[in-house]
């Protein structure tokens, strides 16, 4: 499988911090690969140096082959970077802003591929218009042209949906899903969104403190954490169920006078369901919650030992 | 009307002057300096009965201009993308530092020229005075001397800015201010007192002001001053070179350059 990037043991201390500490991955042809941890975990400072905006301490960051930063240049013609912490010039226009980046990339029919990409992410009348005169999901579209003006092979997004509301969020997640589809480009993807990373992410690599803490496809991390949440409803005599549940030794609560939830693993779930099924109550209705990345995440982010 | 209310607001702008740089250097600053280059101006006009002694005023707010203007487009350009949260943007394309130097520096020069005509027109028109009776070389080596000046000290500037970001902003247009009466743009060197004077002549355009001045009363190009005042012009943008390339390395590696917009 062609990799597009290769980080070798990225090290960068500030001070007696160690913001990023020993960090390896690679990125795949391919493949949106996310980058999550809680705040302060590392995932910013990787992006950065990714880019070349922050010099490592130790570690080698390889593009396309070619070692980073010595062919800077080079590498940084084949990629593109998408955040929403960072915006265009506010006060010239869209297109004048497209056109500057044009010039950057050294592309030769700036027009027509500005044209093209305003058409395709349905900002065409908006070209003329001031950058901060936008909205911010118009804004957020922009910044996803000026990423695609090079064609990249891959793009590194910096949580490209902050600050948008939840409908434009998801349009641009749709929009995000289509590059990839139509371009195969590959991304590496940091977020806090949970659900973001779930549905568009192949791989996720966990973040804590500075380090890698797990590697993995969303399924595979949630897979980690092996409890589930069982809520029965039922009809019948609430005691029997409570002492039922006691002396099996569950963890439970009753969320309603009929309505109980209980911990229990995926494996266990067919027995416990038939075993209080056996004590006489009528089982009304079968609610399963099983682990979502947002729990993984969330376990990680208080404390990592209780993940597997 | 309540007093407390009052009081209030007033509250906010100490706290806002405490913790502003830009207040701090446009208003106290700037009145400082003013006051203590139209001190020496009126110290050298005092008794003055040379005949070039007002055209010595425009001449220098002529050839001043040719600094604030190369300076203030140099640094500022780049406080446009970082005012922006534009800068990372630039420098994760494949531009690289000097090339972005390099474009800004071609931007103020010619902004530099533009104003300069322009201004050096208004002069020539509205009040008789015609920079080009120094003669177009004297013109374009003060030109080329004072444009040099400018980038070091706008280079120094904006690896300042790399450095710590927009909290020092306001020196990017206020710090060139301070070589004004240095420079003794306005009047003759003479005016400064002895222990300015030392520091004045080791900056390059109090060479260049001085030959300007000269040039008016005895034409012709003064080679020495000329001289001099190239080769401090040399050490000093070498010197701002250096500084600015370490100050950028510096920043890559202490984050503040990726943090410098935020």
């Amino acid at each position: 499988m062609e990799m597009l990037l290769e980080v070798h043991d990225l090290v960068k201390v500030f001070g007696r911090a160690r913001a990023v500490d020993g960090v390896s991955f690679t990125i795949p042809k391919g493949r949106i690969v996310g980058l999550l941890g809680p705040n302060g975990a590392g995932k910013t400072t990787t992006i950065h140096m990714l880019l070349g905006l922050i010099t490592p301490t130790a570690g080698r960051i390889v593009y396309f082959g070619r070692e980073f930063p010595r062919h800077r240049s080079a590498c940084l013609q084949r990629i593109n970077f998408a955040s929403s912490f960072n915006t265009l010039q506010g006060r010239i226009s869209v297109w004048e802003n497209l056109a500057v980046f044009a010039r950057l990339y050294g592309l030769r029919a700036p027009r027509a591929k500005i044209e093209s990409l305003a058409a395709y992410f349905g900002v065409t009348a908006l070209l003329h218009a001031r950058y901060w005169d936008l909205s911010a999901g118009e804004r957020t579209r922009v910044n996803l042209i000026k990423a695609l003006l090079n064609d990249p092979e891959l793009i590194l997004m910096d949580e490209p949906t902050a600050a948008l509301d939840p409908d434009i969020a998801d349009k641009t997640l749709a929009l995000i899903e289509e590059i990839r589809r139509v371009s195969g480009v590959s991304i590496l993807y940091t977020s806090h969104d949970m659900h973001e990373v779930t549905r568009i992410c192949d791989d996720v690599i966990i973040l804590d403190r500075g380090r890698i803490f797990a590697h993995d496809t969303p399924l595979g991390l949630t897979k980690r954490i092996r409890t589930a949440t069982l809520t029965l409803t039922f009809d019948g005599d609430r005691a029997v169920v409570e002492r039922f549940l006691t002396e099996r030794g569950a963890r439970f609560r009753f969320t309603h006078p009929f309505s109980v939830s209980i911990e229990t693993t995926e494996q266990a779930l067919p027995s416990l369901i038939f075993d209080v099924a056996t004590t006489g109550v009528w089982i009304t209705d079968i609610d399963v919650k099983k682990p979502t990345l947002e729990d993984v995440f969330l376990t990680i982010a208080r404390g990592p030992r209780r993940v597997d | 009307m309540s007093t407390d209310r009052i009081a209030g607001v007033l509250l906010q702008e100490v706290y806002i002057t405490r913790r502003s740089l830009e207040v701090i250097v446009d208003l106290f600053y700037t009145s400082a300096v003013t006051v203590v280059v139209f001190g020496f101006v009126s110290r050298f006009l005092v008794g003055v009965t040379h005949q070039n002694a007002g055209s010595y005023l425009i001449l220098g707010l002529l050839l001043w201009e040719v600094i604030r203007v190369n300076q203030y487009s140099l640094t500022v350009g780049s406080l446009w993308n970082i005012w922006s949260h534009n800068l990372s943007n630039m420098f994760v394309a494949p531009l690289t530092v000097t090339e972005y130097v390099v474009a800004h520096l071609l931007s103020a020069l010619l902004k530099t020229f533009v104003i300069f005509c322009g201004i050096s027109a208004v002069a020539a028109w509205g009040f008789h005075f015609d920079i080009l009776r120094l003669g177009v070389l004297n013109v374009a080596l003060f030109f080329a001397n004072l444009t040099v000046f400018a980038w070091s000290v706008g280079l120094v500037l904006l690896g300042v800015i790399f450095q710590v970001g927009t909290r020092i902003q306001a020196l990017a247009w206020g710090m060139i201010f301070l070589f004004q009466p240095l420079t003794a743009a306005f009047f003759p060197v003479t005016a400064l007192p002895p222990v300015v004077r030392a520091v004045a002549y080791a900056l390059p355009p109090t060479y260049v002001f001085e030959a300007a001045r000269r040039a008016l009363d005895v034409p012709g190009v003064n080679w020495t001053s000329i001289g001099i005042a190239s080769a401090e012009n040399l050490v000093y943008l070498a010197a701002a070179v250096g500084a600015f390339s370490w100050m950028v390395a510096r920043s890559r590696r202490s984050g503040r350059l990726a943090r410098a917009e935020g």
